[in-house]
């Protein structure tokens, strides 16, 4: 991971000079300005691909953060007098406080709405700054301080500043890609509430990453002011101004820093010769080239040109992502009392949906360190009762108590950082991440700091017998490897307790043994399991007690001979012919 | 499986195609021609006018060179080199910029239609000391100090100004008698509002006028029937129409025409060269257009008859507009200047267009009044020319030495 860091860190550094000398070379203060502009709009694809790529949250909207980034350095100047030297900072503080007010509600949405409400932001803006008369602004021409005012004669400058501008971009998209807020992202992107039962901090990662974004582009707008000197709201808050990032970044690749880049520097110089060299002769089809070469190069390269470079020219990545150096046994953090006290408790939990009743009344005690099973036929509120624990689901009524600890109304992450991981009954697998970049993700939670989180996954890994896999991707897994992954990914940040929905579904005979030896050890080492199961047998075998659901109620508890002998039991879940089965056993 | 690469080196054949386009254009210059700009929308939304600007100066340029050149430079041709400003004031910018670059012989140049354009234009021809004339009117235009750019129309807040006054005039000299109360039916878009704000603010006042009927509304209009009632049970002497979006233009008219209102029976006054266009007649239809007053800065006038056969023979328009006209006029204003200079030297040029007062030639007759600009780049003493559309066609109507049709106020029907 280091080494890979600091490669791209001086491949970063490389196309800054390359990029100075380019500026050296060329005389013309036209080709200048072009440059300058790829400069500026790989910036803004790139502050759109902190958000978009990695979350998978797209933005049909960041002209909102770049029109309030030329229009703060605009209207700062025209106003206060302010230099652009201090306005484009602010420019990115005004980006970074918009990014939070409109993440803010926007985060409620998902998906398609989301994209389509970010549409709605810098649409809004257009007519509010037509409605406040800036229909044409333009920045006044500083004869005495030019230079005070970043009015260059030569253009070199501004291609020099916007450099500076990609170079920050670039940096802190570095960044953001090898650190736990990049795993965050992306994890949101593949299963956003995997991620958030796994521990991550779904909305704050998401405000974040739309307050930098904005920051970026809001910054970049500034300096677009700068360089244009003249701003009108079709300008800046204009369609095709929060088109352009995402064609640039859809082009190049989405996702990865270069991406945005490679979409500047093709398509940007594409677009603008055509112009020029089209323009006079046959207005209009320079629209249409552009529109044609860029469905053509996408039909060859869906995914964008960066990854369809990779993956023809880059080595198979072999190596895992992350350092392989061996791993030291983690320590137990907090001592597990051996006396058998109640950790998990609920107390009077109902939850309606609609008419249906789903959970009613529902009282439930887990033991320290017991290996407790919920069984209940379908739709008895089993998964349910999970959500509720979990935090997926507020209940309407009752309350939770976790090592003494109030439960009730937290958010999943937020009862996950208390010591409670869970399961999925359909596996919540991030499937472009590698097995151990799933369980890293899981171990965020339990680690100070990104070295931790991946020793503390290994040893995750290696407790569930599945270390051997740590570099394979998700998405090629069995079954039974996805199940024991999944359990990793729980047991990464050391909990007290795990949920484990349906673990066992699925299965075939023989990998239902190893995995049940799993759990069985993962109970010997103190934690306390709680697992829901339709296999009867099996869990019999497995469990110390017994909880039975049946229409949202808790029919019956206790150890499972006692259960599998409760007449309400046997009547209301396993049916006559159990009941058969266990009366000959009787006999 | 075959064909797969095929499409890609294809595609991307062609972006490296795209991109060879940015070659470097050696600057033709030869010594027996003079060359000057034309920035203008060739394509997207204003494509229409900036071609409308490009028939008009490239007539001129022929008959320039047909009538021998720049005779101060021995005979030298005058070309024009053009460039699309597109869509967007970042394209507009570019073109200029490009065409500095490229051609670092041009004298002057005209643009760019769009005022934000011609304001993106002009920080990078200012800074090139490159004359450019333009008929865009935004104050801001001229009101940044610049010392290269020559506006040939009244700037908007001029047109706001004297509108209303020479509609007074107009009335008057049609009727004997000057209109007592206005109605105002406008949108809340930019334009209109900064019309019609020094209006509210004392200005009808001052004129004499009692505004009965005042109605703004956010485009666009869903049903104007609600508007045109009040309008008719206030009964106002004259109705200020300032509409920005033609499909509001044709509702109100068309509901203008249901209520009895129209071709001439309520007098119907607007400002702007949209109102004039042949796709506004295509659109709402001559019966509906019938007696429409509008001012603009430049309109075809007395003694322009000839010129503007020569224009309709050439391209087939019905009639000549002020993009045409103005641009046909930048051409002659520029070549005028040229000669002054007596050299193909842009800052020379810049200062004989600052030293001169043109009253008769081709490059008079495209504008009215004087070619006199302030310090500023703004003309002088220039008329405020209001149009009429009768039987089909704008014509201007006043004031009375540049008419070449006789105005009606009112028409009784």
């Amino acid at each position: 991971m280091k080494s890979a860091a600091a490669r791209r860190r001086w491949v970063i550094f490389a196309v800054a000079v390359v990029v100075l000398l380019v500026s050296l070379v060329i005389r013309s203060a036209y080709y200048q300005l072009v440059l300058t502009q790829v400069l500026l709009w790989a910036v803004l694809s790139l502050a759109w691909n902190i958000l978009s790529g990695y979350s998978g949250y797209f933005s049909f909207g960041h002209a909102a953060f770049w029109g309030l980034g030329a229009y703060t350095v605009t209207l700062g100047m025209i106003n206060l007098d302010l230099t652009p030297w201090l306005g484009i900072p602010l420019a990115a503080i005004v980006g970074g406080l918009a990014g939070a007010v409109i993440g803010y509600p926007t985060f409620r949405l998902r998906g398609h709405y989301f994209a389509l409400a970010m549409l709605a932001y810098p649409l809004a803006m257009l007519y509010v700054f037509q409605w406040l008369g800036y229909q044409e602004v333009s920045l006044p021409m500083k004869r005495d301080a030019p230079l005070l005012y970043m009015q260059f004669a030569d253009q070199r400058a501004y291609v020099v500043l916007a450099l500076g501008l990609l170079v920050v971009a670039l940096a802190v998209s570095l960044r953001v890609e090898n650190s736990r807020f990049g795993m965050a992202l992306l994890a949101i992107k593949q299963n956003e509430p995997a991620a958030e039962a796994a521990g991550i901090d779904t909305w704050r990662w998401k405000m974040r990453a739309i307050m930098l974004s904005g920051a970026l582009a809001g910054m970049a707008g500034g300096l677009y002011a700068v360089v244009l000197l003249v701003v009108t709201p079709e300008s800046v808050f204009g369609m095709l101004v929060s088109a352009q990032p995402l064609i640039l970044a859809l082009f190049g690749g989405v996702g990865n820093l270069w991406g945005p880049v490679i979409g500047a520097v093709v398509l940007v110089p594409l677009a603008e010769g055509l112009n020029g060299e089209l323009g006079d002769v046959l207005p209009g089809i320079q629209g249409v080239v552009y529109g044609v070469a860029i469905i053509l190069i996408i039909l060859g390269a869906p995914e964008g040109v960066y990854w369809r470079l990779r993956d023809r020219f880059a080595k198979p990545r072999s190596a895992p992502l992350i350092s392989a150096e061996p791993v030291p046994a983690v320590a137990r953090s907090d001592a597990r009392p051996t006396d058998r006290d109640d950790l998990l408790v609920l107390r009077g939990i109902g939850i309606s949906f609609g008419g249906l009743r789903a959970l009613d009344n529902v009282d439930l005690v887990v033991r320290e360190g017991s290996l407790h099973g919920i069984i209940g036929p379908n739709g008895a509120g089993k998964t349910t009762l999970f959500n509720v624990v979990n935090g997926f689901l507020a209940p309407d009524a009752g309350e939770i108590r976790f090592g003494g600890d109030q439960l009730t109304g937290l958010r999943p992450n937020q009862v996950c950082r208390r010591g409670i991981g869970r399961t999925f009954q359909v596996v919540r697998a991030f499937s472009r991440m590698t097995v151990l970049e799933n369980v890293v993700v899981g171990a965020f939670v339990g680690a100070h700091d990104d070295r931790a989180a991946e020793q503390m996954a290994r040893a995750a890994l290696d407790r569930v017998g599945l270390a051997d896999r740590a570099a394979a991707m998700a998405g090629g897994l069995t079954t039974r490897e996805l199940r024991l992954m999944e359990l990793a990914r729980a047991l990464a940040p050391l909990p007290r307790l795990v949920l484990l929905d349906e673990t066992l579904a699925g299965l075939g005979h023989d990998d239902l043994g190893g995995i049940l030896d799993v759990i069985r050890r993962v109970r010997e080492e103190g934690v306390t399991v709680l697992i829901i199961e339709h296999t009867m047998q099996a869990m019999v075998r497995l469990v110390d007690e017994f909880s039975v659901l049946d229409h949202g109620r808790l029919i019956a508890a206790g150890r499972p001979d006692e259960i599998v002998r409760d007449r309400r039991v046997i009547e209301a879940y396993l049916g006559r012919r159990w009941m058969d089965r266990v009366t000959n056993a009787v006999a | 499986m075959r064909r797969r690469p095929t499409r890609r080196e294809f595609g991307a054949g062609l972006a490296l195609a795209g991109m060879a386009g940015l070659r470097w254009r050696p600057a033709i210059a030869q010594t027996n021609e003079v060359r000057v700009a034309m920035i203008a929308p060739l394509s997207g939304p204003w494509a229409r006018q900036g071609q409308l600007m490009r028939m008009g100066a490239d007539m001129a340029i022929e008959e320039i060179n047909e009538k021998g050149g720049i005779k101060a430079l021995g005979g030298a041709k005058l070309t024009l080199v053009v460039a699309d400003a597109g869509d967007s004031t970042e394209k507009a910018k570019n073109a200029a910029q490009r065409l500095l670059a490229q051609d670092p012989d041009l004298v002057g140049g005209t643009g760019a239609w769009l005022s934000s354009f011609t304001l993106a234009v002009t920080e990078v021809t200012e800074r090139a000391q490159l004359p450019m004339l333009t008929l865009s009117y935004s104050d801001l235009i001229t009101g940044r100090g610049f010392k290269y750019v020559f506006q040939t129309s009244p700037t908007a807040g001029h047109q706001a100004a004297e509108t209303l006054p020479t509609a007074m005039q107009l009335a008057e000299t049609a009727t004997g008698k000057r209109p007592k109360t206005i109605g105002i039916l406008m949108d809340n878009t930019a334009a209109p509002m900064s019309f019609a704000k020094p209006l509210r603010d004392g200005g009808l006042e001052k004129l004499g006028l009692k505004l009965v009927v005042d109605q703004v509304f956010t485009p666009p209009l869903s049903d104007a029937t609600p508007l045109i009632e009040k309008v008719r049970s206030s009964r106002p002497d004259f109705l200020l129409l300032l509409l920005s979006a033609m499909p509001d233009n044709k509702l109100v008219l068309e509901k203008l025409d249901e209520f009895k209102l129209s071709k001439g029976r309520l007098p119907l006054v607007g400002n702007g060269s949209p109102l004039g266009t042949p796709e506004l007649k295509s659109i709402i239809g001559a019966d509906l257009l019938e007696g429409l007053l509008f001012s603009v800065a430049d309109w075809p006038f007395k003694g322009d008859e000839e010129m503007v056969e020569r224009f309709k023979k050439r391209t087939g328009e019905p009639w000549m507009t002020q993009d045409g006209l103005s641009a046909y006029g930048d051409m002659w204003i520029l070549k005028e200047a040229i000669e002054r200079a007596g050299a193909a030297d842009r800052i020379k040029v810049a200062d004989a267009i600052r030293a001169m007062n043109l009253t008769a030639g081709p490059a008079a007759l495209s504008f009215p009044g004087p070619i006199r600009f302030d310090e500023n780049g703004r003309r002088q003493d220039v008329p405020m020319i209001f149009a009429q559309w009768q039987n089909g066609v704008p014509v201007t109507v006043f004031p009375a030495e540049l008419a070449l049709a006789k105005p009606y106020w009112l028409k009784e029907s």
